[in-house]
């Protein structure tokens, strides 16, 4: 820990080691003010030097220097807790000051004294505006430090477009880019729709600059965009992984940025959380990458460093990478090294290492299918609970909890029960709550479950929240067959002598409904029953003697033969104090008096079954536990947006029928209950119940993701010369696919049976390098085209130079529509292109040659519509050699002299896609009067004829592409 | 992300509070006195250097000698990587004032504030070379 970290402020208070430039005013200031032994003498001191700064501030005319000094002193008295009334204009002032550290003491001033709605704030803008243009790079930095510290809403929207120029401005050194992208951090904290959505693949690209403290600082901006809007900022996954292997496989990092030994621990740690924000890739290249990389950081944590700083360092970032594993949930040999690893960490001699290793444990155990490497470790598990240190104590509470189910439940339950009795009382409550669930959750048997919550309320009462006891009463009236052993149990506490007020409460509500079913009993005769209640009355509170008088109105209708006895009560309660106590005396009285019955019957009938909702205890919980900021956490409770893993056999199926129940809405129902009996029962709890139909629950979704940026990688964002390329590749296996001063796409592909291999070539044809370059692949054909991203290119690609990629393309099924690819890189502005990729349900076809008869046999075996596409249509050369031409390029393999019209076409082929082969014929007759074709198509499916249509139609009415 | 740094002494005294998340002076005062409370009497060598605090934050510490260095962060953030963080900072300075003590803290205040700005910055690490954190620090103190 701490102790051995170093020898660092050792020196006890130590001789400040002023440097020369120091002011020596503002030093013998601080010196006079730790001399002062009293507060009043520090006051007395103070208050002089105020009168003379505001002195001096009055008179004017000061140096720089002397403004610098006094600011210095008014920062000080402030920062040491005292009031300074006066002077922040003249602070302020020194913004605008020529010289930096005059300057710079501005600047503190600023985000010292000022806080984000502070009214001078508006008067510094403009100054922040200059700096921020000011062509000094220092001048910029202390411009978006204030930002960064004090940015306000305003600002944020005054400023906003100087700070991204900054961030993204190819001339912005590295020290201005990283301040620049926290700046902008901060504004989007503070207003979410400051960063517009088309930044993101200019903000994203920033992830590949060289320098590691721009990469680790875009990465921490990406990292909350990407939380809020995954589908915007997706293209930061593959960014991750990528950077991620270059560091820990590859090697490759400035050496300025080892920390003991360890590559950028942040960095890798922020990469490895930004990936956890997605869902898991399906792409095998990146997914090989991120394999590789994790793989890498669990080798290099197989030796445990005796330095201090190397172990934290490496740990931060080994606990991200299981975090990471975690959530990936498919790599089983990562899963199982990450298993024996935490069982080893959960054991160990260094607390910190115990906790995380709990915390890690916990994570796998609310995300894993199976418990079972976790439940190796219960004993030490439990162990934990006992630990020297609460943080350790509390990890171990969460663990046990998640870890829980039919199996361990018992012993589970039964050791926290153990350890409550000496938990430290901040984490009693959440104890509880945590005993009850798990208690609903696994009971397997009746008396089990009324057992441990009747001793759990026994035994912490005061820390039983009022959704605790409540849940009993809904799980006890839902379920029949607990009804009994409840009431007697209830019964058996409120005799005791002593006994929590909550079991009252419980007893209360139990026997007013339930009392009569226990009523022959011994020891359990209606008379006993109120006694029991009676006697717990004086001692309770309002809230629970009012529970008392309605379980005794409840008694009326049940027990005739005490009715005096109740109706005595009633009336000594009807001169209560307690106003609320004293109207339901009344009113309990009335009704119980009334010459008929009817009323009370009606009004006192057994509660129906409380509607099915979700359990309220839970809801307690995630809301104790669930105000955190970062959207990829996991809680206990296993609401991580995934669906989740159910290991109960809930109440619902090992009681009867009726379910596990209902919410918070027997709150009222119990409160005020009574009260709102008389009034008519105008149902306070069937309110819940309303269970939502799938599609109801849908309508309020939007399905678009929420995502604010249109897919810029789609076919709608095609760049302008996209076609001519396409067109030529449409009718040759390889070629240029585009080309401009800066950039040439070479395209090679090769089609067996239904996969198709795409090669994409790009060079760089200007004279300096191109950075960031990015690729993003836009499938519109859904699942019946699967592509698979081999390779990705270089990020950097130097003058002249290539760089290449391998895709895949499976065709699933009959597709119609082509991928489309974003290209995109950094030459000293972003630059981007949408090109279309010429995958052709065309290009998984393989010609067959037939006979004539067999041609005609099969052309007539397939028939007319739907397996039919006609068009009659102008060509635009109609010649012989260009027709063939096209045919050819479109893999329609000419079939000479099987028709008897020699210049008529006919083609058959076989088109191969995962979904079976298909048969297709063509025929093409060519008209060269009138420059027409009638094109015929017949296939085995019917989907295929016009897709294939209108290929063929494209091409034969445009000349051939150039 | 951080919601504050604060350098205290053992007695409670806080040498420097930096705000990350917005509080008002009141706020900054209670929490100086719970993060004080919380962490002072921890044991060094038996207790982890995470607590938990107000739910939903939790405060990564390191005593060095008389001082301790407690960030708050968010209940899920690595803990590990700001523990680290929090040394790196005091390596950064303990090497630009040369073998660092408590009272260069005090009388160089407004250094110490603007050496911050260059390792934390909005409430993230900003700067994690040493090198290139104390280069620009030299260069700055020398700027008249």
């Amino acid at each position: 820990m701490a102790s051995a970290a170093s020898a660092m402020f050792s020196r006890g208070i130590g001789n400040s080691s002023s440097k020369e430039n120091s002011m020596r005013g503002l030093v013998s200031f601080i010196a006079d003010l730790r001399n002062a032994r009293a507060r009043e003498l520090e006051e007395k001191r103070i208050n002089k030097e105020l009168a003379n700064i505001r002195n001096k501030f009055k008179q004017g005319n000061l140096t720089g220097y002397d403004k610098k000094k006094y600011v210095c002193k008014l920062l000080y008295i402030y920062i040491l807790g005292w009031n300074v009334d006066f002077g922040h204009l003249e602070a302020v002032n020194l913004i605008s000051a020529n010289k930096y550290s005059e300057k710079q003491i501005g600047y503190l001033a600023v985000t010292l004294f000022l806080h984000e709605s502070h009214e001078l704030l508006h008067l510094v803008v403009n100054s922040i505006r200059k700096d921020l243009a000011d062509h000094n790079e220092l001048n910029n930095c202390l411009a978006l430090h204030a930002i960064a510290n004090v940015g306000s809403k305003e600002m944020g929207e005054a400023l906003c477009a100087d700070v991204h120029r900054l961030l993204i401005s190819p001339t912005s050194k590295p020290f201005v880019k990283k301040k620049a992208a926290l700046t902008m951090l901060r504004l989007y904290r503070k207003v979410p729709s400051i960063v517009q959505p088309e930044w993101n693949e200019r903000i994203i690209a920033i992830m590949d600059d060289p320098d590691m403290g721009v990469a680790l600082s875009v990465t921490s901006l990406v990292m909350a965009l990407a939380q809020d809007d995954p589908e915007t900022y997706k293209g930061a996954y593959t960014k991750a992984a990528v950077r991620l292997r270059k560091i820990v496989v590859d090697h490759e990092y400035m050496g300025d940025y080892v920390y003991y030994k360890v590559p950028c621990p942040w960095l890798q740690v922020k990469l490895l959380r930004l990936m956890q924000y997605f869902s898991p890739s399906e792409d095998s290249h990146v997914r090989q990458l991120m394999r590789d990389s994790l793989q890498a950081v669990l080798d290099n944590a197989m030796e445990m460093p005796k330095n201090v700083q190397q172990n934290n360092a490496q740990n931060a970032v080994l606990f991200e990478a299981i975090n990471l594993i975690i959530h990936l949930d498919t790599e089983h040999d990562l899963m199982v090294q990450i298993s024996s690893k935490l069982g080893k960490f959960i054991g160990s001699r260094e607390t910190n290492v115990r906790y995380l290793g709990l915390e890690a444990m916990t994570h796998l155990a609310v995300r894993a299918e199976t418990l079972d490497p976790i439940k190796k470790h219960q004993d030490i598990i439990i162990a934990s609970l006992r630990d020297r240190d609460i943080t350790v104590r509390r990890q171990g509470l969460d663990l046990l909890y998640s870890m829980c189910d039919n199996t361990n439940s018992e012993k589970i339950v039964h050791e926290l029960l153990k350890y409550l009795q000496t938990a430290d009382y901040a984490i009693r409550e959440e104890m509880v709550l945590k005993i009850a669930i798990l208690t609903e959750k696994y009971a397997t048997d009746v008396k089990w479950y009324v057992d441990i919550s009747m001793r759990l309320i026994a035994m912490a009462g005061d820390h039983v929240s009022d959704e605790v006891w409540q849940r009993i009463i809904q799980i006890v009236t839902n379920n029949d067959e607990l009804q009994i052993y409840a009431a007697q149990m209830t019964l058996k506490y409120c005799q005791q002598e002593h006994c929590h007020e909550t079991l009252v409460k419980i007893g209360s509500y139990i026997l007013g409904e339930f009392g009569h079913l226990i009523a022959d009993s011994k020891g359990c005769s209606p008379i006993e029953q109120f006694m029991a209640l009676q006697g717990k009355f004086n001692s309770c509170s309002p809230n629970t003697r009012a529970m008392i008088l309605s379980a005794f109105v409840k008694f009326v209708n049940l027990f005739p033969e005490i009715k005096s006895q109740l109706l005595q009560a009633f009336k000594t309660y009807s001169h209560s104090l307690d106003s609320e106590l004293q109207q339901r005396a009344c009113e309990y009285l009335t009704m119980a008096t009334m010459p008929t019955d009817d009323l009370l019957r009606t009004v006192l009938d057994e509660m129906p079954p409380f509607p099915e909702r979700a359990s309220a205890l839970i809801s307690r919980l995630d809301k104790k536990q669930n105000a955190i900021g970062d959207k990829r956490t996991w809680s206990v409770t296993g609401k991580d947006g995934l669906p989740g893993l159910d290991r109960s056999a809930t109440l619902k199926q090992n009681f009867s029928g009726s379910g596990p129940a209902a919410t918070a809405t027997i709150n009222g129902a119990i409160a005020n209950g009574a009260a709102a009996a008389t009034n008519g029962r105008n149902g306070t709890y069937t309110n819940g119940g309303a269970v939502k139909s799938p599609t109801e629950e849908l309508a309020g979704l939007d399905l678009s993701t929420g995502s604010s940026m249109p897919n810029l990688a789609s076919a709608l964002h095609l760049s302008p010369d996209w076609e001519q390329g396409y067109n030529r590749l449409l009718l040759a296996p390889s070629g240029i696919l585009y080309e401009d001063p800066q950039v040439q796409v070479g395209l090679r592909s090769e089609y067996r049976a239904d996969v198709g291999c795409l090669i994409l070539y790009f060079t760089n044809k200007s004279t300096a390098p191109i950075q960031s370059f990015t690729t993003t692949l836009d499938n519109r054909a859904g699942e019946q085209l699967k592509t698979d991203v081999k390779s990705i290119p270089d990020t950097t690609v130097h003058p002249g130079s290539q760089s290449q990629q391998m895709i895949m393309f499976e065709a699933r099924g009959v597709f119609s529509l082509p991928p489309t690819i974003r290209i995109s890189y950094i030459a000293g502005s972003l630059q981007a292109l949408t090109l279309q990729l010429p995958v052709l349900l065309n290009k998984y076809m393989e010609s067959a040659t037939l006979s004539s008869d067999d041609f005609f046999k099969r052309w007539k075996q397939i028939g007319g519509a739907p397996r039919e596409a006609q068009r009659i249509f102008q060509g635009h050369d109609v010649s012989y050699d260009h027709t063939r031409r096209v045919l050819e390029g479109l893999k329609w393999g000419v079939l000479d002299g099987v028709d008897p019209n020699p210049r008529n076409f006919v083609s058959a082929t076989v088109l191969h896609t995962g979904a079976g082969k298909f048969g297709c014929l063509l025929r093409l007759e060519p008209n060269a009067e009138n420059k027409m074709y009638r094109l015929t198509i017949r296939a085995t499916d019917d989907a295929v004829p016009p897709i294939l249509m209108k290929a063929m139609e494209e091409r034969l009415t445009q000349p051939w592409p150039q | 992300m951080l919601s504050f740094i604060l350098i205290q002494n053992r007695q409670g005294k806080t040498r420097l509070a930096k705000w990350y998340s917005a509080y008002n002076d009141d706020e900054k005062i209670k929490l100086k006195g719970e993060v004080h409370r919380l962490v002072a009497p921890r044991d060094q060598k038996h207790q982890s250097n995470f607590v938990e605090f107000r739910g939903s934050s939790k405060i990564v510490y390191r005593r060095y000698a008389g001082l301790f260095f407690c960030a708050c962060v968010d209940a899920n953030d690595n803990e590990l990587a700001y523990l680290e963080a929090i040394h790196f900072f005091v390596e950064v300075l303990d090497q630009f004032f040369g073998n660092v003590c408590e009272l260069d803290l005090v009388f160089n205040f407004y250094k110490v504030y603007a050496i911050l700005d260059e390792v934390f910055l909005a409430g993230e690490i900003q700067e994690t070379s040493k090198q290139v954190v104390l280069t620009r620090l030299e260069h700055l103190d020398k700027l008249d």
